[in-house]
């Protein structure tokens, strides 16, 4: 296509049909996550609070709200492969100010276990889960941080599983209950070989 | 016999037990015979007295009429099945079934069916007896029969509805609700209704905008009114606004005619600075005590009475000028300073000065200002209680603001320019503390980007704030709008809403005008605000849900709509009156559709917001309807009253006072008889609720149409069963 010089997918994308019809909304989706965030996500009146609210939304993409739309309406592909579901700090201050007491993180939350059944999530979350695995946090203690702690007063490490790694093996038991380091891992694998 | 309960109870929903019928019937009997007995003796005595009219229970001959309502009740369940039972049971003379039992002529077949078949007892299974009851009744009197000889079985609301998809389990359950009528009606009496007088005079609660309409329109039907006002000077709400939605009426000009006319009217006697303190009696007869607080004034009639001739306030002025205590204006929301003694503002009705005790020090310096003639201020004054005899009642006890600061989000009481409509009403209102002008409160600048926050506090479920719409935030905030854009050349209004309801009549027309003369509409619910503390100017951070994008808008001032909710007083006031609420605490009409203006309590009729928000048409529309379906007791002169009163069998009685402590409406006494102490009931404050019944361990007292027997074989009924 010539004459989409330089956006060649960006205008096939504006091209594409754009209506929402009936069949792209999955009830059991609502349900589903409902039934996992705990919360009454199908009762979102679409005010703007959460967006309002969000600390991502303004330096981002992401739309808290439009994932409550989706939610309500239960647009579960739209919503599960979207990669703005991955950009939420869970800082909980949509959930705050709700005016219908629905907590929206958790809406966010169910949602990223659903899209985690069908392998759709970021590596950097996965290498997260291989970070924790590994020494039991996910920004595991580095030298400039052990100097800055040193320069502070406090111990090299944290009196975390730094200090303590004999819990190690626990942590681990529950992530491999789970199956998520070995999921992690295969997911890695395949995406970067 | 536990065994037998058992049995007796599943065994005649199924046809097939027909071989069980036998048994089951000698069981009702003997169920039955231990009620008749103490029916026999009680009954004589009181309905003897009642009317010396036929009491004596010959044969019952009962008829069931089933109404299908149409698909309502017969749609859930199997009709021709619950017939066949009703036929089946003790006493049923007769069975028939129609579409609409309620129709003329539905009416018309229990009329004839009455008379061709000697009935003695009507049931109707069909819809709740708050709906038709009285429809049956007077269906039943026109038929020859004592209307009280009708008993209704609830077979659509605690029936059909509830259990649209349980065809079986419904029509189980019309039968068990058939069976249980028909056994009270066949021990149903004659009752005769009690008619007692009606006081030709009203008490209206609240001299707001509804309290002063309801008054009026009393007045000027040729009830005396009294107007009862907590604070000192009628008006409420209304004389703080400064215009009116969607005409921009001036909200003082069109309200002050109102208020000198409540001040003129010789039928009403007005009330201020006066709560209502005690209530008694019922529709008809209500003795109420008003507390008038103590005022420290002395009005020139007042005055006269004293023997100052010439004297008392005369609304002059000179004790405020001189007053040295200095206290925040209420009327002003505190945004200007009052003295101890003190007028709202320049209009009031009654022009009539208040000593603030609370603040005031007596240091008499008002009373020097007075002066030897007028005498009017009274430092000395204490509360009065005056006691008032009236027939009906009407409550207008309005509104109050929420306490918007709970919601911490928008800063109110935590930056200066983040004010309430109330506030920014006073603000801009020529009579207000600015004389008109809109100022920033933290430097007194004109501000020129002004921030509405719709449904603040409103349409909120988190606990905090109301779950309701406030109804006319709304239209007050597009009038707030074109108000700064006519009085600030240049000045934007942008107003955050959810949606913008403009349903009354010319209001979607009012909208479109605010919009077209320049306010700016953001689709967004307010998200929190933030204060630069250099500026004192406000950050309004929300999400535009039209453009997608979330806002941090820069405004000079902020004005937040902030929720409604019922009079702190309310709770106080509806307790008096036996009024209910509802769990939001606006008081609960008797029907919210077809009885707006009632109440349960007979008598007691709600007009404007404290029944929920409204704006002023609808108030003055409640108001209106209120006044009227006061007026039609005062002017029938008499009401009848429902014969379900309490009952002394006076030869049981002990005398030991326990119900006279229990009735919740003060209608037992002990009284001297015959050289016995027994208890007797002021039939006309009795409504029949049944504690002292329920307690008397005498057993001695027999309440009328809920009967002991009744009671008993209606319990029977269901567990024994009692098919023929």
């Amino acid at each position: 296509m010539a004459r989409t010089k330089g956006y060649p997918e960006a205008l096939e994308k504006k091209l594409s049909e754009q209506r929402f019809f009936r069949e792209d909304s999955n009830p059991e989706f609502t349900k589903n996550v409902k039934a996992i965030s705990r919360t009454i996500a199908h009762m979102c009146y679409q005010c703007g609070t959460c967006t309002g609210s969000c600390p991502s939304a303004p330096r981002s993409s992401y739309r808290i709200r439009k994932f409550m739309r989706r939610a309500v309406l239960g647009l579960e592909n739209e919503a599960l492969t979207d990669p703005d579901l991955w950009l939420c700090t869970t800082c909980y201050s949509c959930s705050d100010r709700c005016p219908r007491d629905i907590i929206p993180t958790d809406v966010i939350m169910s949602m990223r276990n659903l899209a985690f059944k069908r392998d759709i999530v970021p590596v950097n979350f996965l290498k997260t889960v291989q970070a924790i695995y590994s020494s039991g946090h996910g920004v595991p203690n580095n030298d400039v941080n052990r100097a800055a702690r040193e320069k502070l007063g406090l111990t090299r490490d944290p009196p975390t599983t730094h200090m303590y790694p004999e819990y190690m093996p626990g942590i681990r038991k529950i992530i491999d209950h789970y199956k998520l380091k070995a999921e992690a891992d295969r997911i890695v694998k395949e995406r970067e070989g | 016999m536990a065994e037998k309960k058992a049995t007796t109870k599943k065994a005649p929903s199924k046809k097939e037990d027909t071989k069980k019928v036998a048994p089951v019937k000698q069981e009702v009997k003997k169920a039955a015979a231990p009620a008749a007995k103490p029916k026999a003796a009680p009954a004589a005595a009181p309905a003897a007295a009642a009317a010396g009219s036929t009491t004596q229970q010959g044969e019952a001959r009962i008829g069931v009429f089933i109404c299908h309502c149409g698909t309502n009740i017969a749609g859930s369940m199997d009709i021709p099945a619950v017939e066949e039972y009703a036929k089946i049971l003790p006493n049923v003379a007769y069975v028939d079934n129609y579409k609409y039992m309620c129709s003329m002529p539905g009416q018309a077949v229990i009329s004839k069916a009455v008379k061709d078949n000697h009935l003695t007892g009507v049931v109707v299974s069909a819809c709740s007896p708050r709906l038709h009851e009285p429809t049956f009744r007077t269906a039943t009197k026109e038929a020859g029969l004592n209307p009280f000889r009708f008993e209704m079985a609830n077979i659509r609301e605690q029936n059909s509805w509830v259990h649209m998809h349980d065809r079986e389990g419904s029509t189980d359950k019309a039968k068990d609700a058939i069976r249980i009528a028909v056994a009270k009606a066949s021990l149903l009496q004659d009752l005769f209704p009690k008619t007692v007088p009606v006081e030709k005079a009203a008490m209206v609660v609240g001299a707001g905008v509804a309290g002063m309409q309801a008054a009026l329109d009393l007045a000027a039907a040729g009830i005396k009114t009294y107007l009862v006002e907590a604070d000192t000077s009628i008006g409420g709400r209304m004389s703080q606004l400064d215009k009116t939605f969607p005409t921009l009426d001036c909200s003082q000009c069109i309200l002050t005619p109102k208020m000198v006319d409540v001040g003129r009217a010789s039928m009403i006697e007005l009330m201020t600075w006066s709560e209502v303190h005690e209530v008694e009696g019922y529709i008809g007869n209500f003795d109420v005590t008003v507390r008038k607080k103590a005022r420290g004034v002395i009005t020139p009639k007042e005055a006269e009475a004293r023997g100052i001739v010439g004297g008392g306030c005369n609304g002059c002025g000179d004790c405020e000028t001189a007053c040295p205590v200095v206290k925040p204006n209420e009327f002003e929301v505190g945004m200007k300073p009052r003295k101890a003694i003190y007028i709202n503002h320049p209009q009031v009705v009654p022009l009539l000065y208040t000593i603030d005790f609370n603040s005031c020090v007596k240091c008499g310096i008002c009373v020097t200002a007075c002066g030897p003639e007028k005498r009017a201020i009274d430092l000395e004054s204490k509360d009065e209680f005056v006691k008032v005899k009236v027939g009906t009642v009407i409550l207008a006890t309005g509104y109050d603001i929420f306490p918007i600061e709970k919601k911490e989000e928008w800063g109110y009481k935590r930056f200066e320019n983040v004010i309430t409509s109330l506030e920014f009403e006073r603000l801009i209102c020529a009579s207000g503390p600015t004389g008109g002008h809109l100022i920033r409160p933290s430097d007194g600048e004109t501000p020129k980007r002004v921030a509405f926050v719709l449904c603040a506090g409103s349409r909120d479920n988190t606990g905090t704030g109301k779950p309701y719409c406030s109804r006319f935030c709304c239209m007050y905030s597009l009038k707030h709008a074109h108000q700064i854009i006519e009085k600030i050349p240049g000045c934007i209004p942008y107003i955050f809403y959810m949606d913008i309801r403009s349903f009354g009549k010319m209001y979607e027309e009012f909208y479109y005008r605010i919009q077209d003369e320049g306010a700016k509409f953001i689709r967004g619910r307010v998200a929190n605000i933030i204060e630069d503390k250099k500026t004192k100017n406000l950050h309004v951070m929300t999400d535009d849900t039209l453009l997608d994008r979330p806002i941090d808008m820069e405004v000079d001032m902020v004005v937040l709509a902030a929720a409604v909710q019922p009079k702190e007083d309310t709770n106080r006031t509806r307790k008096l009156f036996g009024v209910s609420c509802s769990s939001d605490g606006w008081l609960l009409e008797a029907h919210p559709k077809l009885n707006p203006c009632g109440t349960t309590t007979a008598g007691v009729f709600l007009a404007g917001v404290c029944q929920g928000p409204k704006d002023i048409p609808d108030t003055v529309a409640s108001a209106e309807g209120a006044a009227s379906a006061a007026s039609i007791p005062i002017h029938m002169g008499e009401v009848e009253l429902e014969p379900y009163f309490a009952t002394c069998i006076e030869e049981k009685c002990a005398g030991c006072g326990m119900c006279v402590n229990l009735c919740p409406y003060s209608a037992l006494a002990l009284v001297e008889k015959n050289g016995r102490t027994v208890m007797e009931v002021t039939e006309a404050k009795c409504k029949g609720c049944g504690t002292c019944g329920g307690f008397c361990p005498g057993g001695a007292i027999w309440m009328n149409h809920f009967t002991t027997p009744q009671i008993v074989a209606q319990i029977d009924a269901f567990l024994l069963g009692g098919e023929q």
